[in-house]
């Protein structure tokens, strides 16, 4: 085995969720066969630089309509066969395409996959990939951890790392042995499996309630914000003041991340807008971030809003409407012309909460429960692959020990897949 | 004899012997010097070859058609297939030899091939340092050669102890190569010095074996070597003793008189083969070690005890082991002593084992810093191939270290050095399911093929294996049982070959070995899979050249700490940077920043002209 099969690759480029128009990408040699066979279409009709119509159907039924694009070898993002399939973002739809496919023999990309292809066959320096996942990932991902969750991090990682200095011993000199009955073994993999539990419970608590919380004087257009971002009319809008009182939620994707946002009631300080932005106060967090909105940015923050969040966001709304602007150096936000609205989103992209710790996590804990499988079944080999595997996660999120090829690993598992 | 060679080699240890032996299979003329010619091959510690990860280069060696793998099969008395109970990627062949039988197979088989050996000391380099006329030798003087391999183990300015007594040499016995070592740091190579002991030698009829466990040979078929041969039909049995709380305080007593302990040592000894009077101090809650009584041969008069490593005064050793069971009128034959030797540091070799400074001076063994036989004959064969590669102006070889133990060592040792003699570790390999030792021929065929490196009779041989491998599972993918593709059938745990023969007539007749093999390279082949994917990305550090940065010391995104180190370590590629140590990922990035900047200016430059 001296090279790897150039296996086929899938993923879902757009982020998940219902839109107009969903994109899957496709790369590898046999992807031009492979989507001739999906899309019912001659041989060889996708070879070279294709755009083709047609339609995609299981069993009979028509799944959907597409386009697809394809790139002969050299010429595409990742340098190798591709096809970019555009389907309509219906999530059923697009999930059965990716099903077809995999059926088919492609195989699901890892995060990064693309990329990282894109690196290997000289269609992107490693420079472009790190700068791309600096954008991505920003240095900002060390604030997910709350004080309690990284502690639990640490614990863990010591004690794999206890756990692996056993197994590995085990393998390199013969003549040790497990003690007797192997009872030691036992007690630091069930103390390792607790603590793996307890992180994994820790990044869990923290992903869920980490929020972006839309806050502000009454009538500064925050509910406006909330629609414009989430694009939804979930909120009520109006010119008068003080329209939301009970405030609205949604997860939405930014820039491929899932973030939880809230819109609040305005405070203006009197009667029943205060007893509400009161609460909102109450139930703020150190976890979540705000979005301070005020028109043209007068009004700034509270104090007792500063105090208890990890960070405001400061901006002036209503930008549109000139002759209210001052200059300030905060930024300037129009719902209805756009201004600033990408910027916001970037801003929104960084914030902590959206890096999957707890599917790492996971992924921990579940390499751990397969070491001790294979303890128990007598294959060290194996069993020192999986503690490793843990071992290696654990590090990436602590970022201790790590070195550039674990940090452009990292880099590339940050990115979305099919980026 | 003639006075000029293609390759000469300097030392005939195991290094030596196999660095010699591939620059023949390379077609060179090869001289082989020595300062005895009666202690070429010599077992100068325990006379044992393999074990865990050791087992695997050894057969690797095989596979690129060396000779150790053949002699430890001729001359073996004891096998032992460590970790059989752990998982047959780890598994590690080892076998007892009759120390002195093979020393004499070595010495005939280089003999054999045509080495021709001279009996003499060199006592330098000749000619200039970045390309070597020859050596210089102290009876016949100047020995031409269009390439050299140094392998000269503890003997460059070997220097022995025993409690307080302290004289030169590179094993007991033997003198200590000073002359050269003085010649290298003339030629200002960056040596250091590192320290290694041995135990004493028993008389065997003085112990009462009668009150020792008994550790008996496995009966098997296993070989070292992929030949087909007769295994040597005699056989021995070791014995297992303890130390007891009276040794512990017997070294203890005698502590301050260790040449280590006293600071008349100032090298580094192997953490993983530590003296008994390491074992004292580093793990004093430890009452008993594990001591094996291993015979030295057939016939031979004495045991080795290993395990019990010292370099304390004859009174402390001698009470000692007479204070093991069944040691209680032991008698001495040699005592164990510590011996401390100068190696060429990590910066000064290449990949190809090389030094970075001369166009035909390679090393091999300890001189590069490693510990062990099986490591030194590793290196001598990739040290001799190239060598001969030089000699006849050929594209030098190098392993990789997802592919063989060999390559995991000379990245290790030529890319991040060791503090410690260099000891292979199953561990060190990250393609570790790969890297079995069941599977070295088919491993290291393609490399063996493209740099003509096997005999033809053996190429012949492997050619076989990798056919037989090829047909088996050609027969694993395409048959099934109960509507259960083999391939997939065959990775249930109850299985076994004598199960799976039996399914399918196509694998009745298949060579049982090479079946068992292919079967656990399905085993493992998700993970291996998953290994090389995780590889691609460090090869694409490799990709990153660093030859075109003139000088570090510009360089404003990186800091200063590391400026200095890159800029004396001067490493080839980003992956190699990467693993120096001093260098933070920072430095890492900024070196990618400045390297993409450097390349767009002269990108834009280039295009403006035109």
């Amino acid at each position: 085995m001296n090279s790897i099969s150039p296996e086929i690759i899938c993923a879902v480029a757009t982020p998940e969720g219902t839109s107009a128009l969903s994109i899957i990408r496709v790369s590898g040699k046999g992807s031009f066969g492979l989507l001739e066979n999906i899309m019912s279409l001659e041989k060889n009709r996708l070879r070279g630089m294709r755009r083709k119509v047609g339609r995609i159907s299981e069993k009979g039924r028509t799944v959907d309509e597409v386009v697809a694009v394809s790139w002969p070898e050299g010429k595409s993002f990742t340098g190798e066969e591709m096809v970019e399939i555009i389907c309509h973002g219906i999530p059923q739809a697009t999930r059965t395409i990716m099903e077809m496919l995999i059926r088919q023999g492609a195989r699901r990309a890892e995060p990064g996959e693309f990329a990282r292809r894109a690196l290997g066959n000289g269609k992107m320096n490693a420079v472009q990939i790190i700068t791309l996942a600096a954008l991505w990932d920003t240095e900002k991902s060390k604030k997910v951890f709350n004080g309690e969750t990284e502690e639990s991090c640490m614990k863990l990682l010591n004690k794999i790392e206890t756990a692996r200095e056993i197994v590995e011993g085990n393998i390199e000199f013969d003549e040790i042995h497990l003690d007797g009955d192997g009872k030691h073994i036992r007690s630091v993999f069930c103390e390792l499996m607790a603590r793996a539990k307890d992180f994994r419970r820790k990044a869990a608590s923290i992903e869920k309630s980490c929020r972006v919380m839309i806050m502000g004087p009454t009538n500064s257009g925050k509910s406006t914000l909330f629609n414009v971002l989430t694009g939804k009319q979930g909120a009520l809008v109006s010119d008068e003041p003080g329209t939301t009182r009970d405030g609205s939620t949604c997860f939405m994707e930014v820039r491929g991340r899932r973030i939880q946002i809230c819109d609040t009631a305005g405070s203006n300080g009197i009667g029943l807008d205060r007893k509400a932005s009161e609460a909102v106060i109450r139930g703020l967090d150190e976890k979540d971030r705000v979005i301070w909105m005020s028109v043209g940015g007068r009004i700034p923050p509270a104090d007792e809003v500063k105090k208890r969040v990890g960070e405001v966001i400061e901006i002036a709304a209503k930008s549109d409407l000139k002759d209210e602007m001052e200059m300030k150096q905060i930024l300037n936000i129009s719902s209805v012309s756009g201004e600033g609205l990408e910027n916001l989103r970037d801003i929104i992209s960084r914030v902590p909460g959206s890096m999957s710790l707890s599917g790492a996590a996971e992924r921990i804990e579940e390499s751990i429960k397969k070491s001790y499988k294979f303890i128990s079944s007598q294959e060290y080999d194996l069993a020192a692959e999986h503690i490793n595997e843990a071992e290696i996660e654990a590090r990436r999120i602590i970022g201790k020990g790590e070195n550039i090829h674990l940090s452009v690993e990292r880099a590339l598992n940050s990115m979305c897949v099919g980026k | 004899m003639k006075d000029e060679w293609d390759v000469i080699v300097v030392g005939g240890g195991h290094a030596g012997i196999e660095a010699a032996l591939a620059a023949r299979r390379k077609g060179c003329s090869v001289v082989l010097i020595s300062a005895k010619r009666n202690r070429i091959g010599e077992m100068s510690c325990n006379p044992a070859i393999g074990g865990i990860a050791k087992g695997t280069i050894v057969r690797e060696i095989d596979a690129l058609d060396g000779s150790m793998a053949r002699t430890a099969d001729a001359t073996r008395l004891h096998f032992r297939m460590l970790n059989r109970s752990k998982g047959p990627a780890v598994w590690g062949p080892r076998v007892q030899s009759d120390a002195a039988e093979y020393a004499s197979a070595q010495q005939s088989y280089i003999g054999n091939r045509g080495v021709e050996i001279l009996e003499d000391e060199v006592t330098g380099l000749e000619g200039l340092t970045e390309k070597v006329k020859g050596v210089r030798c102290r009876g016949r003087g100047c020995v031409k050669g269009k390439a050299v391999v140094l392998a000269t183990g503890t003997f460059l300015k070997g220097m022995l102890y025993r409690g307080d007594e302290k004289w030169k040499g590179g094993r007991i016995g033997d003198i200590s190569a000073d002359l050269l070592e003085k010649d290298i740091v003339k030629r200002m190579f960056h040596v250091e010095r590192f320290k290694t002991g041995t135990p004493s030698r028993i008389v065997r009829k003085t112990v009462n074996t009668e009150e020792l466990e008994v550790q008996t040979s496995e009966k098997t078929n296993f070989n070292f070597s992929y030949e087909k041969q007769m295994i040597c039909e005699k056989e021995v049995v070791c014995y297992i003793t303890y130390t007891n709380r009276k040794t512990m305080e017997i070294a203890k007593e005698n502590l301050h008189l260790s040449p280590l302990m006293a600071g008349r040592i100032e090298g580094t000894g192997p953490r993983y083969c530590p003296s008994y009077e390491d074992k004292v101090v580093k793990f004093p809650e430890r009452i008993s070690h594990k001591i094996y009584v291993e015979p030295m041969g057939y016939r031979s008069r004495y045991f080795y005890l290993n395990g019990l490593s010292s370099s304390l005064p004859r009174e402390a050793q001698e009470k000692m082991v007479r204070s093991l069971q069944g040691f209680g009128k032991a008698e001495i034959a040699d005592y164990g002593y510590a011996v401390e030797y100068s190696y060429f540091h990590y910066t000064e070799i290449d990949d190809t084992l090389r030094l970075r400074r001369s166009e035909n001076v390679f090393v091999a063994g300890q001189i590069c810093g490693t510990s062990g036989y099986e490591e030194a004959a590793g290196l001598g064969l990739v040290a001799g191939a190239n060598a001969g590669r030089v000699a006849k102006c050929l594209e030098p070889l190098s392993l990789s270290r997802m592919n063989s133990y060999i390559g995991v060592m000379i990245d290790d040792i030529v890319s991040k050095g060791a503090d410690e003699p260099y000891r292979m570790f199953s561990s060190r390999a990250e393609n570790r399911l790969h890297l079995r030792q069941d599977n070295a021929d088919r491993r290291l065929y393609l490399t063996g093929d493209r740099f003509d490196i096997m005999s033809d009779e053996k190429k012949e041989l492997l050619t076989g294996n990798m056919k037989e491998a090829e047909r088996i599972k050609y027969i694993l993918e395409n048959e099934t049982v109960d509507g259960v593709r083999l391939s997939k059938w065959c990775r249930r745990p109850e299985m076994s070959v004598g199960k799976i023969i039996t399914v399918s007539d196509a694998l009745v007749d298949s060579e049982e070995k090479i079946l068992m093999s292919v079967l656990l390279d399905e085993k493992y082949s998700g993970y291996i899979e998953r290994n090389l994917r995780k590889n691609e990305s460090r090869r694409n550090l490799e990709k990153i050249s660093l030859r075109e940065i003139n000088s570090y010391m510009e360089i404003d995104e990186i800091c200063w700490e590391a400026r200095e180190v890159l800029e004396r370590e001067r490493p080839e590629t980003l992956a190699r940077a990467e693993r120096i140590p001093g260098i933070r990922p920072t430095d890492l990035q900024g070196l990618l920043i400045y390297l993409g900047r450097k390349r767009s200016t002269w990108n834009n430059s280039r295009a403006g002209e035109m």
